[in-house]
């Protein structure tokens, strides 16, 4: 009896289509969890499909003096989150070939260029809501920005290469790898990002509509129709992303594929999904336990996320991360 | 393929442990309410007895389950519900902001912190019992709670942060001298009892006159 292997440009393919076809699952599935713990019903699991697919069949409108660049940015942005897969061990506990195309950085390059790019489309409107937006994403993401820097120095000094497959590899190898404060503490400082970059509570409210406390969710409000579902398509494909690195790189990577053969695959993809919504259910809880942050207070819980990464650094260079 | 001289699992249990007391000093340094910060202590209290029976366990020394025990009802029980009573009758809530605000307090107490990091790690001091590491991070607790009570402008904070260095202080007896004779660390604790009552007293007094917890008032003898 033969099992049926797929070849490794299908398995690279599955990477992507998995985040992007599970992205809205995530998404749907926070919201049904966030609902339920405030008590209400809450929206269908799938209704994020329904929403995106609504939105692209509505006609779309731009904005009098935009440009091509208004129109292109949303499917730039989309590109670049579908690059990303690409890079990081979603499905796979071995290294696929374009795997090495980029390090943990080459990614996180990515991300950054796809969010300058939506930064950039919503600057174009002349709506002050969506300039405010992107000029808040700019400010805090360059504070963030060391913060994600430690990480992966963590990271490049444990494994001494910055390649996230092999971190990965490291933290299976034994339990001595996973309760070293080194690990530990860069972990949780990338939740901490993740939390930041995700647009969650404690730094703004996901589906509010106050739109003086927007950062994240200002930027897309000029677009609408098909662009505006690629948007939003776009920012839940980022978040199972930055769910993907952390739970199969730092966190649990455990349960993917290690060989070529189909079953081993799609047990990976389900699994995945399942560890995301774990996730997922984890920061619902944050978002209806805490308040959301006043603005300028943000700089508070991005010095705890530094703090946190640069405790990693030191118990390293100190020998005993 | 494996990591680069990754410790072994009781060192590393015992570092994040001591990583963990760090960042309880660090969050007492961004608690705002009185309260927070007394119960913030407590459960650094909670965390340095862990440690010791840690130790205890992982290096057979069974007398450090005694100091585990008496360590955890003196300074996470009755320490802090003595700071609570007191506070009962100060009736002040909110601690009063901090010389600096917090993010610039937290990357103050960091470059503190990885001072003293670096400076106790070219000591070399070696232990049998915990790694140096814990040692480094031991001193960072007591200079980070440093500070706490120098940018604090409030009696409770620079109390918690006096105590909380006492915590600093034991986690380094810990590492140095995990075989210390039990009859000097209860010494040491009673010490500490001493000390909640000498501060006690000091609130009292203080709130008696100025009718709140803040130093700001104190000026009289300014120059």
């Amino acid at each position: 009896m033969t099992t049926l292997e797929l070849t490794p440009p299908v398995i690279q393919a599955t990477q992507v289509l998995t985040i992007a076809v599970g992205a809205p699952l995530i998404t749907g599935v926070i919201a049904r969890v966030e609902a339920m713990l405030q008590g209400r019903h809450g929206p269908r699991v799938l209704q994020p499909y329904s929403d995106l697919a609504k939105l692209f069949r509505k006609e779309s409108l731009a904005p009098r003096g935009t440009g091509p660049f208004f129109l292109a940015a949303p499917f730039v942005a989309m590109a670049c989150y579908l690059t990303v897969p690409l890079l990081i061990p979603v499905l796979t506990s071995y290294a696929l070939p374009l795997g090495f195309m980029g390090d943990i950085l080459g990614g996180g390059f990515v991300l950054a260029l796809a969010s300058f790019v939506v930064a950039v489309a919503a600057a174009e409107t002349g709506d002050s809501y969506a300039q405010l937006g992107s000029s808040r994403a700019k400010t805090f993401g360059a504070i963030t920005e060391p913060v994600v820097l430690l990480v992966v120095f963590t990271v490049a000094i444990v494994t001494a290469t910055d390649l996230p497959y092999v971190l990965g590899a490291t933290v299976r190898s034994s339990p001595d790898q996973i309760v070293r404060p080194a690990h530990l503490l860069a972990s949780a400082a990338l939740f901490m990002v993740i939390l930041f970059e995700t647009g969650r509570i404690p730094i703004e409210t996901h589906t509010g509509t106050t739109e003086l406390g927007m950062i994240e969710e200002a930027r897309p409000f000029e677009h609408s129709g098909p662009y505006f579902a690629v948007l939003k398509w776009g920012s839940m494909a980022k978040q199972l992303i930055l769910f993907t690195l952390l739970l199969n790189v730092f966190v649990a990577p455990w349960g993917m594929a290690a060989t070529r053969d189909v079953g081993g695959v799609l047990l990976a993809v389900v699994l995945l999904l399942a560890k995301s919504c774990v996730l997922g259910g984890v920061i619902a809880v944050i978002d209806d336990s805490f308040a959301k942050l006043r603005l300028f207070k943000i700089t508070e819980f991005v010095a705890a996320a530094f703090l946190l990464a640069i405790l990693a650094i030191f118990t390293l260079y100190l020998g005993g991360g | 393929m494996t990591g680069t001289g990754a410790p072994t699992l009781f060192d590393g249990v015992a570092n994040t442990i001591a990583v963990v007391v760090l960042l309880l000093e660090f969050l007492m340094l961004r608690a705002a309410m009185l309260r927070a910060q007394v119960r913030l202590y407590a459960i650094q209290s909670l965390v340095v007895s862990v440690l010791a029976a840690v130790v205890a366990a992982g290096r057979d020394v069974p007398e450090l389950y005694v100091l585990a025990v008496v360590s955890f009802l003196m300074k996470a029980v009755i320490v802090p519900w003595l700071i609570l009573r007191l506070l009962r009758d100060a009736s002040a809530e909110i601690a009063g902001s901090g010389v600096l605000s917090v993010a610039s307090e937290v990357l103050l107490a960091i470059v503190v912190a990885a001072f003293g990091f670096f400076t106790v790690n070219t000591l070399d001091i070696h232990s049998d019992v915990l790694p140096a590491t814990a040692l480094s991070v031991a001193f960072a607790v007591v200079l980070v709670a440093f500070v706490l009570i120098i940018m604090r402008r409030d009696v409770v904070s620079q109390a918690v942060g006096f105590f909380s260095l006492e915590n600093g202080v034991s986690m380094v007896s810990l590492v140095v001298a995990a075989g210390m004779p039990l009859i000097l660390e209860v010494a040491f604790l009673f010490d500490l009892l001493v000390a909640v009552v000498v501060f006690g007293v000091l609130m009292r007094v203080h709130h008696g006159r100025t009718r709140s917890l803040s130093t700001i008032e104190l000026t009289r003898l300014r120059g």
